[in-house]
């Protein structure tokens, strides 16, 4: 079928057609693009060569980032509550939620008197964690949060990069607000 | 039988018995209709106020589960007028409601949500800050946990006390706001049914102590399957879970309705019998108390029974499903054992009472007595292969086919529990039903019919 039947066959308004580039003898000859590309990559060469401090690298890890705001999704902690017990009532939400599946809770009863139900068990497995910030989205209780700011996590196995409840913990946040907002 | 007349619904025509309950007729129909106190096991209270529908000719929205169907009726179940009459009956419940939905454990299958779903999403007018306060996590015995705020009072479980076991353990006491669900001063809830009542709260007010923060009910899947506690055969759904890195566990089980068995209910013993399924399970071969190969335990079945020919004895267990009694029965004929499926074990007067529990507590004891397989004991045995009947049989050699672990044998072979395999059962009253197969092990162990199949071969 060529392009104008293939176009003219569409009926329904809710299909939108993208009309084709390339067709033109500029584009076929490639040439062209090519030389501008490498005009951009001379450019900043030469102006790198000018002016060495101007270039938009770190020195990692003696030069540590500055730029991460608070909206940046770190590694996830779990936040307390006022007086320091924690925040997560284990209503499964982050792991409902999660797309690779990596959030792994056990619920008990609570008995200090705050919530019924908090999680025994809360583990992340880093490994699998795409750090799309969904669980902290779904969270009803804003007690996992990934405003820690850190960007790096290492280990020597596997097992490192699981992180257990007591280390979420322990993650401090970076830009303030260590208690919950939704409980406290 | 009461005529069939014409009925009118949102501009639609049913047809429906005179003088029968509109409410039934929209459930039946599937006609979206919200609805708190009304159950088909219980009838009518009208004190929730949710159902109603417009009726042609009446002044004002009545309730569907209390107007009898007259004919001429004509409907309105989705008006504007009606949606926004529900809403407002909604918002009146949830003044008082905790929304402590992430700690809920009815949270997902709770009416509540699925109505504020629904008809709900409203802006509340009410600007009283300070909710109603009453006792949360009251336990009230067999099982049972109370949650006083998250009550609507619909009264299903204090009805359900009072007109199905007639124990009268429940009642609603105070009024107005301080209105509250409550045993009698001094009583726990003690029938060996009360569980039924978690089922029946149609919000998170009461809850399975067993069940309770094990599980989000959306993570559970679903299977149909039928109670093997007595041979009564009541239906029930096996929910379960196989979650990440972990084997498929039974969470609960739950009464599944079917009116020419069960009802809408199954005993308390019933619903927690899934922990026997789960618990002290054989799961290798055995010889001698030893671990195995699989062929190499074949091989030594294979031989004892070329060696001990006519002097088998098969037993067979009364749960087992008609499909594996069956090819049990064409087994033993084609290796010439005899055939025993003893019964008396299974007799307890004492489980026996009026509404659900049978006396006799092999699942499937019909099938026995309809193949005509001998059921008394056996005498003189040589060799006794046993299909996971209860009973330990004395005999020179000793071979088990069994679900759960049990005492010392030549040889053990684990086989799939009725959970983890499909089949047929016939109850008591002759009725013949399916189980499906519900949980999937990572190492599952094989069926029966897998088992004679290998030994064949």
């Amino acid at each position: 079928m060529s392009q104008k039947t293939r176009e003219s066959s569409i009926t329904s308004d809710r299909i939108k057609v993208i009309p084709r580039y390339g067709s033109s003898l500029k584009d076929k000859l490639y040439l062209p693009a090519i030389y501008e590309g490498v005009k951009v990559t001379f450019k900043h060469l030469f102006t790198n060569l000018n002016d060495s401090n101007a270039i938009d690298t770190l020195e990692y890890p003696e030069e540590q980032p500055t730029d991460i705001t608070s909206r940046y999704r770190g590694l996830h902690r779990l936040t307390h509550r006022a007086d320091d017990s924690i925040a997560c009532v284990a209503c499964f939400m982050c792991a409902t939620a999660c797309p690779s599946n990596c959030i792994f809770i056990e619920a008990t009863q609570r008995e200090d008197g705050h919530d019924e139900k908090m999680p025994k068990s809360f583990f992340i497995d880093t490994l699998e964690c795409i750090f799309c910030g969904y669980c902290v989205e779904a969270c009803p209780c804003d007690a996992i949060r990934m405003d820690t700011g850190i960007f790096s996590l290492t280990g020597n196995k596997r097992e490192d990069f699981v992180l257990n409840k007591e280390q979420l913990l322990a993650n401090k946040g970076a830009f303030g607000e260590e208690v919950s907002c939704a409980r406290n | 039988m009461r005529e069939m007349i014409d009925i009118i619904v949102d501009s639609k025509t049913y047809k429906a018995q005179n003088g029968s309950l509109l409410i039934d007729l929209l459930i039946r129909e599937k006609i979206k209709v919200p609805y708190f106190c009304y159950h088909e096991s219980l009838g009518a209270d009208g004190n929730c106020r949710m159902c109603m529908v417009e009726i042609e000719g009446q002044k004002r929205p009545q309730i569907a589960c209390d107007t009898l169907i007259k004919p001429n009726m004509q409907v309105r179940s989705n008006s504007e007028n009606i949606c926004k009459v529900r809403t407002d009956i909604l918002e009146l419940e949830l003044i008082n409601h905790p929304v402590d939905c992430p700690t809920c454990d009815q949270a997902g299958e709770c009416s509540l949500q699925d109505f504020y779903m629904d008809y709900g999403l409203h802006n509340t007018k009410i600007t009283i800050q300070e909710k109603v306060k009453h006792a949360k996590h009251v336990d009230l015995g067999s099982n049972v946990m109370l949650d006083q705020e998250r009550c609507v009072l619909c009264a299903r479980c204090t009805r359900f006390t009072d007109k199905i076991t007639h124990t009268h353990e429940l009642g609603i006491i105070g009024r107005g706001d301080e209105a509250k669900v409550s045993t009698m001063p001094g009583r726990k809830l003690d029938n060996p049914y009360a569980m039924n009542v978690v089922d029946l709260c149609p919000v998170g007010a009461l809850t399975s102590k067993d069940f309770r923060f094990h599980q989000r009910v959306w993570f559970l899947q679903t299977s149909n399957s039928v109670c093997h506690g007595c041979a009564k055969g009541c239906n029930i759904y096996i929910d379960h879970n196989k979650m990440k890195y972990q084997d498929d566990v039974i969470y609960r089980f739950r009464p599944r309705r079917n009116d020419a068995v069960n009802g809408f209910f199954i005993c308390d013993e019933g619903r927690l019998s899934y922990k026997d399924l789960q618990e002290n399970r054989q799961e290798s071969i055995l010889l001698y108390e030893e671990e195995t190969q699989e062929n190499k335990a074949l091989q030594e079945l294979k031989n004892l029974i070329e060696n001990y020919k006519e002097k088998i004895t098969l037993i067979v267990d009364a749960n087992l499903f008609t499909d594996e009694i069956e090819a049990l029965v064409a087994f033993a004929k084609s290796i010439s054992a005899t055939l025993y499926s003893p019964l008396e074990i299974y007799k307890d007067e004492n489980f026996k009472d009026d509404m659900l529990k049978s006396a006799n507590r092999a699942a499937n004891y019909k099938t026995i007595e309809n193949l005509n397989i001998n059921t008394t004991l056996p005498t003189k045995n040589a060799l006794v292969i046993n299909f996971n009947h209860p009973l330990d049989f004395e005999a020179d050699v000793q071979i088990n086919f069994t679900t759960h672990k049990r005492g010392k044998n030549r040889l053990t072979f684990p086989i799939a529990a009725f959970s983890e395999n499909a089949g047929h059962l016939t109850n008591e009253d002759s009725i013949m039903q399916e189980c499906q197969k519900a949980v999937f092990k990572n190492n599952p162990a094989p069926t029966i019919v897998e088992w004679l199949q290998k030994v064949r071969s």
